[in-house]
């Protein structure tokens, strides 16, 4: 058989090297966005590096010493004390909210489950920054929207202090960040929801299950893997809220709302401008998050229910 | 499914009803905020529904501040960001939308070959991805702060989009692979017996075929990138570069700007993307699942 030989770009690739070509691009995004600064963090993060450093452009290498500095500064610990009940609490009300109202917007014959579960992507919709300072607007001490619901009807009668009380803020900001996280587990808990099928309910119904055996017995098991799959990533999530805390309360009042991400923007991009010591304790988030990420790849690829 | 019984129908009720509340009351206080003036505001701090109702705040931003009207008639200082509303919406919008057009772009490529060819090191850039998703932006913004300033990219939208399009490419690749997997390799196959490179098979027969999953990864970029702050707030600080959440985030501790104003702003800046999500509810649900679940 005669073989035409066609230009280089008729011709057709190995199956290898077009899997190659075609991620390209990927590859590229990755090891310079992803990959590069990580590893710069990492080498940012055992040099001296501050504004002065930056002008000059030379680090003077300093092992360990913003690792030390930032494990003995006391504010880091706050910070993360304050990141692991934020996460707690976060996460937490997020997991039982989300298996309740998806279990609410499951009821198609309720009229109200239907404007439910049509609302229910609203606050995904909703840019962060925005988020945080509506809810600065409804926390607000004088002025603010929730105090107002409050007055007229009738449950307060003088105007609370919610997020300019150090020993309520943290609690105030994690209901903003609930509030615009929980559509996305709603959403992958309904669609676990619907994917149980049907029979198994009706065999319980039939052996006579009540409705708390039927979510004991057949829903929750069935559940257990996408709920999983959600405490993983929300708690990474979580661990990195910056938005919320910017517009509420920078870090205020005090440092009762200072948290992880916080505390590594303001040690690197406010005076004094300690880019050495941000990016130690900027890498020692990622440390906490990688081993999360490790758990969910555990998961994923091996089916295992936590 | 099941008969319920009046009284179960009615805790269901209840229960739906405090629901919507929720979602609602931050959407309506940003409302309300937005429609009364800042003295109707102080004057009755217990008054849930606006004294009178003005469209002031709106107009002193769409105006780039030269129509003051009533409320800031007697205003002597307005911060020059919120005169800048239409270059940051536009900056906002660049953004977004390239953003959107590259991941989609380099993440359909990726996707499309991790999905359908299985060597180790496509297993492997897979699993690279899962992990990608989880890194913080802080850690990334610090390196790249030196190191766009070192190149001279701080204040440009293109260090903006080319960090953006890094950062949410694995999640576009999360939200894409699965569909592609779904689509039958003999469809293919037929191409390719047609004459059809590898290539050209996947852009005229697999392309088509995932629209659904492209626009619902689509949107979702969209969404993230029109959201994002951190990149843009730590990259550009230039007031002509300054994205629209970047404009918001700088009204925060400016005493001179009060809650009319700031919820003003605010509701212009989720408008795009809550007509996005009522729109393409239906594609946002099933990449939010996609990327998610499967790897």
């Amino acid at each position: 058989m005669n073989r035409v030989r066609l230009p280089w770009f008729r011709r057709e690739m190995s199956a290898g090297r077009f899997a190659l070509v075609m991620n390209l691009p990927t590859l590229l995004c990755l090891g310079l966005v992803l990959a590069y600064p990580v590893g710069y963090a990492a080498y940012l993060s055992v040099h001296r590096v501050g504004l002065a450093q930056l002008r000059r452009g030379e680090f003077a290498f300093t092992g360990w010493e913003n690792y030390g500095r930032v494990l003995e500064d006391p504010l880091f610990w706050v910070a993360i004390k304050n990141t692991l009940i934020f996460t707690v609490i976060t996460v937490g009300s997020e997991i039982v909210l989300a298996v309740a109202i998806a279990l609410l917007i499951n009821q198609a014959a309720i009229r109200t489950s239907r404007i439910t579960r049509f609302l229910i992507l609203l606050p995904y919709a909703i840019p962060p920054i925005c988020n945080g300072l509506i809810w600065s607007f409804l926390y607000s001490f004088q002025f603010g929207f929730l105090n107002r619901i409050l007055f007229s009807l009738g449950l307060i009668s003088d105007p609370v202090n919610w997020a300019g009380n150090p020993d309520t803020a943290l609690y105030a900001v994690t209901v903003p960040y609930i509030w615009r996280t929980l559509p996305f587990a709603i959403i992958l808990v309904h669609a676990a929801l619907q994917g149980i099928p049907r029979e198994l309910y009706e065999q319980a119904a039939i052996d006579g299950a009540n409705a708390w055996h039927r979510f004991t017995k057949i829903t929750w098991p069935m559940l257990q893997q996408i709920i999983a799959i959600i405490l993983i990533l929300r708690t990474a999530f979580a661990f990195a809220v910056f938005e919320e805390i910017l517009a509420i309360t920078q870090g205020g009042p005090g440092d009762a709302t200072w948290v992880a991400a916080w505390y590594s923007y303001k040690i690197t991009f406010a005076p004094p401008n300690n880019f050495g010591m941000g990016s130690a304790s900027a890498f020692i988030l990622t440390l906490m998050v990688a081993a999360i990420a490790l758990v969910y790849m555990r998961l994923i690829y091996r089916r295992v229910t936590l | 499914m099941f008969k319920t019984t009046p009284t179960a129908r009615l805790m269901l009720h209840i229960a739906n009803l405090m629901v919507i509340f929720f979602i609602l009351l931050p959407v309506v206080a940003v409302f309300i905020g937005s429609i009364q003036s800042e003295k109707a505001l102080q004057a009755d701090t217990r008054r849930v529904l606006p004294l009178e109702v003005t469209f002031d705040n709106f107009r002193v931003i769409l105006s780039k501040g030269e129509q003051k009207g009533r409320i800031f008639d007697q205003a002597t200082y307005l911060p020059d960001n919120i005169k800048n509303f239409y270059v940051a919406f536009a900056n906002s919008a660049i953004v977004a939308i390239s953003v959107t057009v590259l991941t989609l772009l380099f993440g359909s490529l990726s996707a499309y070959t991790l999905a359908r060819l299985r060597y180790r090191w496509t297993l492997f850039l897979l699993q690279a991805n899962i992990v990608a998703r989880f890194v913080p932006v802080i850690v990334l913004m610090i390196p790249l702060y030196v190191v766009m300033r070192s190149i001279g990219q701080l204040n440009s939208l293109t260090g903006v989009i080319i960090a953006e399009t890094g950062f949410l490419l694995p999640y576009a690749i999360l939200i894409l692979a699965p569909y592609f997997d779904t689509i039958p390799g003999e469809l293919e196959e037929a191409a390719r017996i047609d004459g059809c490179t590898r290539f050209t098979a996947f852009v005229r027969i697999v392309l088509p075929l995932a629209t659904p999953a492209l626009a619902a990864c689509g949107v979702i970029m969209f969404i993230i990138s029109w959201h994002e702050l951190l990149i843009p707030l730590i990259l550009n600080a230039r007031p002509n570069f300054m994205t629209l959440p970047v404009v918001i985030a700088s009204l925060v501790g400016d005493v001179h700007v009060f809650f009319n104003l700031m919820m003003a702003i605010c509701l212009l800046a989720l408008a795009p993307t809550v007509i996005l999500v009522a729109l393409l509810q239906k594609y946002i649900v099933e990449g939010l699942s996609a990327g998610a679940v499967k790897g």
